[in-house]
């Protein structure tokens, strides 16, 4: 059964995180792949505008006779005041003839490179290296740190952007994801409750007409009709076990006076005693159908109180000691101290020995059952266990509804009602009943809320 | 030979209950209206009642809470189709002694009404208890049979004490049940059956009838053999 406290992997799975975050990523490509256009497209810009300024530069240089050149060079550096812009001369084998820029003689010609100053200042630079009719090359070059400074800058933004985008869409997610799953979880929560057997309880509807809403508006039409139909069975059945218990009591009544006359005859007082005995097994079940009856109807809690297990688990081990004994049945109880239910007395002690009863019926002379209760997960569980055959896995569901007798009964007699009553008591108790494999035989639990004792 | 007063407004029941008392060799008044019966068991001394809870005038409820506050401490059977441990519970509350739900058998409802007149006529300090051979000291909670001691275990001795309360007359499963254990639902007829067997074989006495009859059909009664 799920947890109803929020956990990562359920708000992981669902549908509204999912499509959110499959959204973001796609918005989040998206805006990755414009913050890269514009990363490129600026860079190219910078860069052909710094191409565009070493070309000017050169050409100035270009035009300036041969001998002037290394003067016009030393001159060009004087009035570089920025600094950014570097110039050299040297020849084809790469031996340094003016300025103070100098590249390796295989630097390629004629288009603006990207490299270092020096060894030993490794200030990037893009330089353009020019031919001249003599033989020399001229060398232009320009600092590009602000370029790359903007570049790296530019992409420290993309790479914050990205990861802000992935925060924002997964807080996105959760935060579209809370409110669906947390609807969902109360529709689980009345499912839950629906299928334990409360079919006055309708799924939570918004009146938002959206999916969900749809979705639960349709179960709660369903489930109405299924508690009409429930509820007509059960009337039908409940009337007709009141309304022929009064004339079956009557005529009981009838053959108890008739079996008492002074002249009857003893034959006819036989018949009449023997009839008695049928009646009261008919009266026995239709009382039971009726108690299964106020049980489930009955909203009333007067008779509730905390009660002490113990004594409580002693007094129906008392009760049907004799019965086991008879049997050759060794029944015992163990509980520990201070456990503490809210539960009415009468009511719990009747489920439990119904629990009993039914153990020591089904187990053979030698078997041993044990009745006890203990704390198991925060809660209370009472535990009737036998070493009998058990119940098939596919009965232990059955067994509950009203008339059902197990597939493989022996012939032991029961009406079949013994563990709806069981199940009406604990079901009024807002309990719960679990009937499980005992290895061999069959375990049933009882489990409630714990109530915690008063100190004296 | 005790005066009951029968207040049920329903005439099927009440001819009912009025036969089954008749039977007993009670002598019967019968009421239908709640506020005539209350002014009546006022006025007039009473063995004991069977009262409907839902009655004309005033209801089975009311009318044994204002008997209670006129302090007639009257002996009062509750009979009422509200079987609920809960109704069980709010008649006994009110001042009923005992509760009856409908339909009933009528030998069992004059049964609970012997109960009533007997637990009503018990000299209040009787510290023991002698049914023929049987001998019950309720302060010590010994028991001697035929002056050999007896070792009862405590439902035992509860269900001896409460067969030895009413000798002679026949106490159903059902009742012994209710009045022994105080638990309101019907335990299937075996379980009864095993205590009583065990009751009685510690009470038998070779070449001596059991005290513990068993009347077929209807109980176990305790007579004085």
């Amino acid at each position: 059964m799920p947890s109803d406290r929020l956990r990562l992997r359920d708000i992981r799975n669902t549908s509204a995180f999912r499509l959110t975050v499959m959204f973001g990523l796609v918005f989040a490509v998206g805006v990755i792949a414009l913050l890269a256009l514009i990363y490129v497209l600026s860079a190219h810009e910078l860069t052909v505008r710094t191409d565009r300024i070493l070309r000017r530069e050169t050409a100035a240089l270009q035009n300036t006779a041969p001998d002037a050149l290394p003067r016009r060079i030393e001159a060009a550096i004087v009035h570089n005041t920025s600094g950014v812009s570097f110039f050299g001369l040297q020849s084809r084998n790469g031996v340094r003839l003016a300025g103070n820029l100098i590249v390796a003689d295989d630097f390629p010609v004629g288009h603006p490179r990207s490299t270092i100053l020096n060894a030993r200042d490794p200030t990037p630079i893009r330089v353009l290296a020019t031919s001249v009719a003599h033989g020399a090359v001229i060398l232009v070059g320009r600092d590009i740190t602000p370029i790359l400074d903007l570049r790296r800058r530019v992409l420290i933004v993309l790479i914050w952007s990205g990861l802000a985008i992935a925060v924002f869409v997964l807080a996105a997610s959760v935060a579209l994801s809370l409110a669906p799953l947390r609807r969902v979880r109360d529709l689980q929560r009345a499912s839950r409750e629906i299928a334990a057997g409360r079919l006055d309880v309708r799924m939570p509807l918004l009146g938002r007409g959206d999916e969900l809403d749809l979705f639960a508006a349709t179960v709660n039409t369903m489930i109405e009709e299924v508690g009409r139909v429930v509820a007509q069975v059960k009337e039908v059945t409940d009337a007709v076990a009141h309304d022929l218990r009064t004339p079956l009591t009557r005529v009981r009544a009838q053959l108890h006076q008739m079996q008492h006359l002074a002249d009857i005859d003893p034959r006819f007082a036989e018949m009449a005693a023997r009839g008695i005995a049928d009646l009261d097994v008919v009266l026995d079940r239709f009382m039971a159908l009726l108690r299964i009856a106020e049980l489930e109807a009955s909203q009333r809690r007067a008779g509730f109180a905390r009660i002490a297990l113990e004594p409580l688990l002693t007094g129906v081990c008392d009760l049907y000691e004799p019965l086991a004994e008879d049997r050759a049945i060794a029944l015992t109880t163990e509980t520990a101290d201070g456990l503490f239910v809210d539960a009415d007395r009468q009511l719990l002690f009747e489920a439990l020995s119904n629990l009993v009863d039914n153990a020591i019926k089904f187990s053979r002379p030698g078997g041993h059952v044990s009745i006890g209760a203990a704390r198991a997960a925060g809660m209370i569980a009472i535990e009737v266990r036998d070493d009998g055959p058990g119940l098939p896995e596919d009965d232990r569901r059955a067994v509950l509804r009203r008339f059902y007798r197990g597939t493989d009964t022996g012939g032991i007699p029961g009406s079949g009602l013994g563990l709806s009553v069981v199940a009406a008591i604990v079901h009024l108790h807002g309990f719960r009943l679990e009937l499980d494999d005992a290895d061999p035989g069959l375990v049933v639990r009882i489990i409630g809320e714990e109530i915690v004792a008063i100190p004296e | 030979m005790a005066r009951i007063l029968v207040i049920e407004d329903d005439p099927v029941t009440a001819a009912q209950i009025v036969a089954g008392l008749h039977g007993s060799d009670h002598d019967v008044v019968h009421l239908g209206d709640g506020n005539e019966a209350l002014e009546r068991a006022t006025r007039e001394p009473f063995d004991a009642v069977t009262l409907d809870r839902m009655l004309p005038g005033l209801d089975g409820l009311t009318l044994v809470s204002r008997l209670r506050e006129r302090r007639i401490s009257i002996p009062v059977l509750m009979i009422s189709a509200l079987s609920d441990v809960d109704e069980r519970i709010a008649g006994l509350r009110a001042g009923g002694d005992d509760y009856l739900t409908k339909p009933f058998a009528p030998e069992e409802m004059a049964m609970r009404i012997e109960v009533l007149l007997r637990r009503r006529d018990e000299p209040g300090a009787a510290a023991i208890l002698r049914v023929g051979m049987i001998e019950i000291d309720l302060i010590r909670r010994q028991v001697r049979v035929d002056g050999d001691p007896v070792r009862l275990l405590h439902m035992e001795f509860r269900l001896l004490e409460f067969l030895a309360r009413h000798p002679g007359d026949t106490m159903s499963r059902r009742v012994i049940f209710e009045q022994v254990w105080g638990y309101y639902f019907d335990p299937g007829a075996n379980l009864i059956n095993v205590h009583i067997a065990r009751l009685r074989k510690k009470l038998d006495r070779a070449g001596r009838a059991s005290p513990i009859v068993t009347v077929k059909g209807e109980g176990y009664r305790l007579d004085a053999v």
